[in-house]
């Protein structure tokens, strides 16, 4: 829906904007509450963690969108948004 | 398959080059001799094989750099960490570490390159089928532009068959938009280069003047065997009876 869209581009802007920090997975665009408790079940509670797994993918977006897809059962929409946003922090503060 | 521990010294050059490639070690310059590749390989491989390598997945990087076919064969599963990490590399992937939470996405990603990889293989069997060395040469550079009219063309005449010799009803303009059908094309119009323009001006006015000559060839075969017919049958009512028009037909009419 378009409130959920908006919503998750003032979320991208809130985790870009800043160091992530201690933030919960939950706070990474993309990644709502269904996904951020089935990525905290698979040992990744943190933004950071996930941010590692990014990172052991060379920052490659399109390999991260599969792996979240894969392990998450998140839509395209949802794990492209993530991994932009990881891309952009990463651009930012790497 | 060699359970043994190959004596590299045996191997062809060329599958020295491609196991040193395997094992991300750096190959020397181009023009270099067997005994470089072979130096190259003992140091970096033969060790590892002593140490227990297994031979057996180090054939099968290999059996995949060879043949196509057999690369769509290989399973990516079955390879270590460190041979997948090769295979990926020697179809231009730069992989990272492959861990746990990596190791089934990259074993996706080598499966999907060899598939492709296999695919291209037959789509190239498939061309020369289709386009053989007889075609002109115009030909083959419009292929693009006449890929996308021509799925419109067997969507307006299903029944129509694209020939070899570029010859379609469609490419007259008229024709294009009849029945009010809105024409939409696959792809939006890209600006083209002058002469393919001139080219293609020339192609639309070659069509018509083919079947120009054709229909005139007809009317002309009639026009003359009527001409014969009329001389024939007509030349008695003529010269006897020249008064009206109708016994002028009459002959014609009466057989």
């Amino acid at each position: 829906s378009s409130g959920n869209m908006s919503t998750t581009s003032q979320k991208h802007r809130d985790f870009v904007g800043e160091p992530m920090g201690d933030k919960a997975v939950t706070a990474l665009s993309g990644i709502g509450e269904t996904l951020g408790k089935k990525l905290a079940t698979d040992g990744f509670d943190k933004a950071y963690v996930v941010l590692g797994q990014f990172l052991l993918l060379r920052k490659d977006t399109e390999m991260f969108t599969e792996w979240l897809k894969d392990t998450t059962g998140a839509n395209s929409r949802q794990a492209v948004s993530c991994a932009q946003c990881l891309k952009e922090w990463c651009d930012a503060f790497l | 398959m060699p359970v043994f521990v190959e004596d590299p010294a045996l191997l062809s050059k060329s599958r020295l080059k491609s196991d040193l490639v395997a094992h991300n070690v750096e190959l020397p310059a181009a023009g270099s001799k067997k005994e470089v590749y072979l130096k190259l390989h003992l140091k970096h491989i033969g060790r590892k094989n002593t140490a227990g390598f297994s031979s057996k997945s180090q054939n099968n990087i290999c059996s995949c750099e060879q043949s196509p076919e057999d690369a769509v064969t290989l399973d990516p599963t079955s390879l270590t960490d460190e041979d997948l990490k090769a295979a990926l590399l020697a179809h231009g992937v730069k992989a990272g570490p492959i861990v746990a939470s990596t190791r089934t996405l990259y074993e996706k990603k080598l499966s999907k390159l060899l598939q492709s990889a296999g695919h291209k293989h037959l789509n190239g069997a498939e061309k020369g089928v289709l386009y053989s060395d007889s075609e002109e040469e115009e030909e083959e550079e419009e292929n693009g532009e006449e890929d996308a009219e021509s799925g419109i063309q067997t969507d307006l005449f299903p029944d129509a068959q694209t020939t070899p010799t570029g010859i379609y009803a469609t490419r007259r303009r008229p024709i294009k938009g009849a029945a009010g059908r809105p024409i939409q094309y696959l792809y939006p119009d890209s600006p083209v280069s002058p002469t393919t323009l001139e080219r293609r001006e020339v192609e639309r006015r070659l069509v018509p003047v083919l079947v120009q000559i054709v229909v005139f060839l007809v009317v002309a075969c009639v026009l003359y065997l009527t001409c014969i017919y009329l001389l024939d049958k007509s030349f008695s009512p003529l010269e006897q009876t020249s008064t009206s028009s109708f016994t002028l037909y009459f002959p014609l009419m009466g057989v």
